[in-house]
C-alpha cells in the first residue's frame, strides 16, 4: 500500500513540475505541527514557498495541485542546532578554527563554507537533506576562546549566500579549551579563558564609547575624524548591545558556570551552552536564567555513581530548554533524527525530542517566525516520512524547502550514498 | 569403605570452599527466546545451572529446588544471547580512560598482546555491558600495519585473567590511512599504501623462515631430546602461528584498493583471514565471497567520515551477505548512536539497507562468536553453552528497546529496575 502510494506520489510530483499554478496542497497526511499539536489526515496548502493554510477542514482552491500523502507523516524541516557542515574534515586542518589567535570575533563562518562539502564530505549537503535536515546552525569551532560569528543556513542553494537564513545568528565562544598553552600564549589556564572574554567585552565598551563620543562631537565640529574601524570590536559591540545571542561551548560543570558567570556580568543575550555534558549537575542554575543547552553529540552520560543520565530528557524535566545537535561530522549530519531518537529511547517524550530539532533551535536564533513548525505563514520546509520519524527503519520520502522539492527518495530502493 | 568416605567427603569439601549459597539456579521465562541457532521459542524457558545453559524449551517440567525464577512473560520480553562486539579498542583506548591500543614506535608490533594494555576498571566496559554486550574482541587499533594480538574478553571481571575467553585471538593488521598517516608524518615507512603492503609481506616472509626452523627443531626433538631450540623471536612467533593457520589474521581495511591488497596477501600466504571495516566491500563482494572470508563491518560510518570511508553505503552488509559472505556487524565507537552501547542500532541500520533481520541478529551474536573462535562457548542459546544472555523489553532491533537484564556466566551483572 505504501509502495503504490509512493509511486503515485512520485508521478504526481513529476507532473507538478510542468504546472502553471503555484498552489500546492499536500493532502491526507498525519501532520506533526510541533506547536499546534497533531492533525490526523490533514492538509497543508503551500503558495510561493509559504504555508498559507494547514488543517483538516481547510479550503482547498480547485486550481491547487494535489499531492496525496495518505499514509505518511509530515514534520517541519529538521534543524540541526550545531553543525560543521561544509567546513572540512573533523580530524585534520579544518576551516572552522583560526588557531592563530584565541580571540577572533571578527571572523565570519560563511567565509569558510563550501556549499557542497569537500572530500570526504563531498556529498554532505545531499546526505543531510536525504534524512530531512533542512536548516543547520553553522558555527566556528571551539579551538578559540571567541571563535567568530555563526550562521543559520537552509540547505538549498548554489552558494552559501543563497543558503543564508540568518547571519550573524550568534557569537561563538568556548570555555575550557586551553590549546594555546603549547604555543606559550594565553590561555594556558581556564582563568585565562575567562579573562580573554572579559577583556574583549571591555574593549568593545571602550570602542562603543569612542563612537558615541564621535557622534556627539560631530554635531558641533563636522570636520572631526571618526574613530578607526576595528572589526573585532565592531563584532563584540553587537554582543555588548544584546543584538547577537551568545553560544558557548562548555562540557564540564566548572566551564559551564564560568559561561553563566560571564553571561551574568555582561548580560549576554540568549545564552546557550553547547554540549553541556555535565549540565545536569547545575540544571537549576541554568533553568532560573533561561540558559538553553544544545545537547550532543553525546546524548547519554553517566554520573559519578555510574547511573545513566539521558541528558536532554533530564534537562527538560528540570526546566531547561533543550536543542539537540549532531556536531556534524562528529555524528554525521544525516543522523540528526537518530540523535533525538536516542533521547527518546532512554525516556524523553517524543514531542519534546521533536521540538529539540525543530522549534527550539528556531527560537534560539530568533527565526521561529520563519521555521520550526507547520503553521500558517511560515516557510514551507517540510519532511514527509513513511512512519515514526525516530524509527531507524522509517524512510524519508520527500523534503521541501521554501516549497521546493529539495530531496525525494528514488522508488523503494535506498538511495546510493 | 575408605573410598566411599572419600567419594562423599570430597564433593562436600569442594562445596564448602566454593560457597554453597552460590549454587542457586536461575530460570528465565520470557515471551520470545531467540536462540539464533535453533529458531525462536515463544514463549519459552531457560534453566541455568553453574553458569551454563542446562535446559531450554517451551516448558521445563521439573525445576530443581533452590531456583530463582525471573518471569518476564506478557511484557513483550525477548531473550537473546549476550551480544558480541567483534572488534573494538574498549578498555585499551576509551573516552573514559587510557590510550594503550597503538604502539606507534614501530609499524610492526606483532609481539604485543592487547591484554597487557586493558584496564578492567575502565568505565566504558561497565557502560557497554549495561546495554547487553557481554563479550568483545578487544584489539590493537589501526595505526600500526601489524598492531599485535587481540583477545576475546567477557565484559566482566576484576582482572584480565577473569575476563579472558581467548588470547591471543589472532593478529591484527591495518591497511590504508591509519598507518600511512601515522608513519607518513614521521617520514618513515610506511608513508604509502605500497609501504604498508611491503611491511606485511616482509614480516611474513621472515616469519616463514622462523616457522621452518621451528618445524625442523620439532622434528629433530622427536628423535633427539637434547636438540637445541632456535632462539625465540617474540615478533615472529605469532606470525609463524598465523602461517600455520593456528591464528586468524584480522585485517582492517576500508577502501576497495586496500581490500584487494588484503586479499592478495591472504592468497599469497594462504592465511585464515577476517576483514574489518570493509566500507567498499560492496564493490568486490564476489572476490571476498569466493575466498570465504568473513567481514566485520558497520553498515554506516557513524563517526567522522574519513577519506577512506566516504563511499560508505547503508546496503554494504546486505550486498556482502547476498554474495555469500558471512557478515558480522560492529559499532564505530563514537558519540551518539555510534557508541558501542548502540550495537543493535547498527544491526537495525543494516536491516534498513536490506539485510534480513535474522542475519542481522546473527551478525552481532553467533556469526561473531564463530569468526572469533569461541562459538563452542557463546553466541547462541544452546544447552551446554555459557549462560550469557540479555532480556530485552521488546524486539532487540527496534530503536526503543532496552536491556532489562544482562546475564554473564549465569550471574545477573545488570538489572535495569532492581526490585
Amino acid at each position: 500500500m505504501k509502495k503504490t502510494g509512493f509511486v503515485i506520489l512520485t508521478f504526481i510530483l513529476g507532473s507538478l513540475l510542468y504546472a502553471q499554478e503555484n498552489l500546492l496542497v499536500i493532502k491526507n497526511a498525519r501532520i506533526l505541527t510541533v506547536t499546534k499539536g497533531v492533525i490526523g489526515k490533514g492538509h497543508i496548502l503551500i503558495q510561493n514557498g509559504k504555508i498559507i493554510d494547514v488543517g483538516r477542514d481547510i479550503k482547498i482552491p480547485n486550481s491547487a495541485q494535489v499531492l496525496d500523502a495518505e499514509g505518511t507523516l509530515i514534520t517541519p524541516g529538521l534543524i540541526d542546532s550545531h553543525s560543521h557542515l561544509g567546513l572540512g574534515p573533523s580530524g585534520g586542518v579544518t576551516e572552522d578554527n583560526e588557531v592563530s589567535n584565541p580571540v577572533t570575533p571578527h571572523l565570519r563562518i560563511i567565509d569558510s563554507i563550501h556549499p557542497e562539502g569537500v572530500p570526504p564530505h563531498r556529498h554532505s549537503f545531499q546526505h543531510a537533506l536525504s534524512e530531512g535536515v533542512t536548516t543547520i546552525i553553522a558555527r566556528p569551532g571551539s579551538g578559540n576562546v571567541i571563535g567568530g560569528q555563526s550562521a543559520a543556513l537552509k540547505l538549498l542553494g548554489q552558494t552559501v549566500d543563497d543558503m543564508i537564513l540568518a547571519f550573524p545568528c550568534d557569537m561563538k565562544m568556548a570555555m575550557g579549551r586551553k590549546g594555546y598553552g603549547a604555543k606559550g600564549m594565553m590561555p594556558v589556564t581556564k582563568m585565562g579563558v575567562a579573562y580573554l572574554v572579559r577583556q574583549a567585552m571591555l574593549d568593545a565598551e571602550d570602542y562603543k564609547l569612542a563612537w558615541q563620543k564621535y557622534e556627539l562631537e560631530k554635531t558641533k565640529t563636522p570636520e572631526k575624524q571618526p574613530p578607526k574601524r576595528d572589526l573585532k570590536n565592531e563584532a563584540m559591540m553587537k554582543v555588548l548591545n544584546r543584538e547577537l545571542p551568545v553560544h558557548i561551548h562548555a562540557g564540564q560543570v566548572d566551564d559551564i558556570m564560568t559561561a553563566v558567570r560571564l553571561g551574568d556580568e555582561f548580560n549576554f543575550f540568549k545564552l546557550s551552552i553547547g554540549h553541556g555534558n555535565e549540565s545536569y549537575k547545575i540544571a537549576g542554575e541554568l533553568a532560573k536564567r533561561g540558559v538553553v543547552v544544545v545537547v550532543g553529540p553525546q546524548m547519554i552520560v553517566f554520573d559519578d555513581e555510574g547511573n545513566l543520565i539521558n541528558l536532554a530528557d533530564y534537562l527538560v524535566k528540570h526546566g531547561v530548554e533543550v536543542n539537540i545537535m549532531t556536531d556534524a561530522d562528529v555524528v554525521q549530519q544525516e543522523f540528526l533524527r537518530f540523535q533525538a531518537a536516542l533521547a527518546v529511547k532512554y525516556g524523553m517524550d517524543p514531542q519534546e525530542a521533536l521540538k529539540a530539532i525543530t522549534i527550539n533551535p528556531a527560537k534560539l536564533i530568533g527565526m521561529d517566525n520563519r521555521i520550526g513548525s507547520i503553521e500558517k505563514g511560515k516557510d514551507a520546509d517540510l519532511v514527509i516520512f513513511d512512519g515514526d520519524p525516530f524509527d531507524i527503519q522509517t524512510r524519508v520520502l520527500k523534503v521541501f524547502i521554501n516549497g521546493k522539492v529539495a530531496f525525494q527518495a528514488e522508488g523503494e530502493k535506498e538511495k546510493v550514498k | 569403605m575408605r573410598l566411599f568416605i572419600f567419594i562423599i567427603f570430597v564433593p562436600v569439601l569442594i562445596g564448602a570452599f566454593t560457597g554453597g549459597s552460590e549454587k542457586e539456579h536461575l530460570v528465565i521465562k520470557a515471551d520470545h527466546i531467540v536462540t539464533i541457532s535453533q529458531g525462536e521459542i515463544s514463549p519459552g524457558m531457560i534453566l541455568i545451572k553453574d553458569g551454563k545453559i542446562a535446559e531450554i524449551g517451551k516448558a521445563i517440567p521439573s525445576l530443581p529446588g533452590n531456583t530463582r525464577v525471573i518471569d518476564v512473560t506478557h511484557k513483550d520480553s525477548w531473550v537473546t544471547p549476550g551480544l558480541i562486539e567483534a572488534h573494538t579498542t574498549l578498555g585499551a583506548r576509551s573516552r573514559y580512560g587510557s590510550s594503550n591500543s597503538d604502539e606507534t614506535s614501530n609499524p610492526n608490533t606483532a609481539q604485543l598482546f592487547i591484554i597487557d594494555g586493558i584496564n578492567p576498571f575502565d568505565k566504558g566496559i561497565t557502560y557497554t555491558r549495561m546495554a547487553g554486550i557481554t563479550t568483545a574482541m578487544i584489539s590493537p587499533g589501526r595505526q600500526n600495519v601489524i598492531g599485535g594480538q587481540p583477545a576475546v574478553l567477557k565484559l566482566v571481571g576484576k582482572t584480565i585473567k577473569d575476563m579472558t575467553l581467548l588470547s591471543p585471538a589472532g593478529v591484527k593488521f591495518s591497511l590504508g590511512e591509519g598507518p600511512k598517516n601515522t608513519y607518513g608524518k614521521k617520514d618513515r615507512l610506511p608513508s604509502t599504501r605500497m609501504g604498508s603492503a611491503f611491511v606485511i609481506r616482509k614480516a611474513l616472509i621472515d616469519a616463514e623462515e622462523y616457522a621452518r626452523k621451528q618445524g625442523a627443531f620439532l622434528k629433530k626433538q622427536a628423535k633427539d631430546n637434547k636438540a637445541m631450540p632456535p632462539k625465540r623471536d617474540l615478533q615472529k612467533e605469532p606470525l609463524a602461528r598465523l602461517l600455520n593457520r593456528e591464528l586468524t589474521a584480522f585485517i582492517e581495511c576500508y577502501r576497495v584498493d586496500d581490500i584487494m591488497t588484503a586479499l592478495r596477501i591472504v592468497d599469497e600466504f594462504a592465511l585464515k583471514a577476517v576483514l574489518i571495516g570493509c566500507t567498499e566491500g560492496y564493490r568486490v563482494a564476489e572476490d571476498i565471497a569466493s575466498r570465504e572470508i568473513p567481514v566485520v563491518c558497520s553498515p554506516f560510518g557513524v563517526g567522522p567520515r574519513r577519506m577512506e570511508t566516504q563511499n560508505i553505503r547503508v546496503d554494504n552488509s546486505a550486498i556482502l551477505a547476498k554474495a555469500g559472505v558471512k557478515v558480522i556487524i560492529k559499532s564505530d565507537e563514537v558519540l551518539g548512536m555510534g557508541s558501542l552501547r548502540e550495537l543493535p542500532m547498527h544491526a537495525a541500520l543494516a536491516v534498513k539497507g536490506g539485510l534480513d533481520k535474522k542475519t542481522a541478529l546473527r551478525a552481532i551474536t553467533l556469526s561473531a562468536a564463530e569468526i572469533l573462535g569461541v562459538a563452542d562457548r557463546i553466541g547462541s542459546l544452546e544447552v551446554g553453552k555459557d549462560a550469557d544472555l540479555v532480556i530485552f523489553n521488546g524486539d532487540p532491533l527496534h530503536y526503543l528497546t532496552r536491556a532489562d537484564y544482562v546475564v554473564i556466566d549465569g550471574h545477573i551483572v545488570y538489572q535495569r529496575n532492581p526490585q
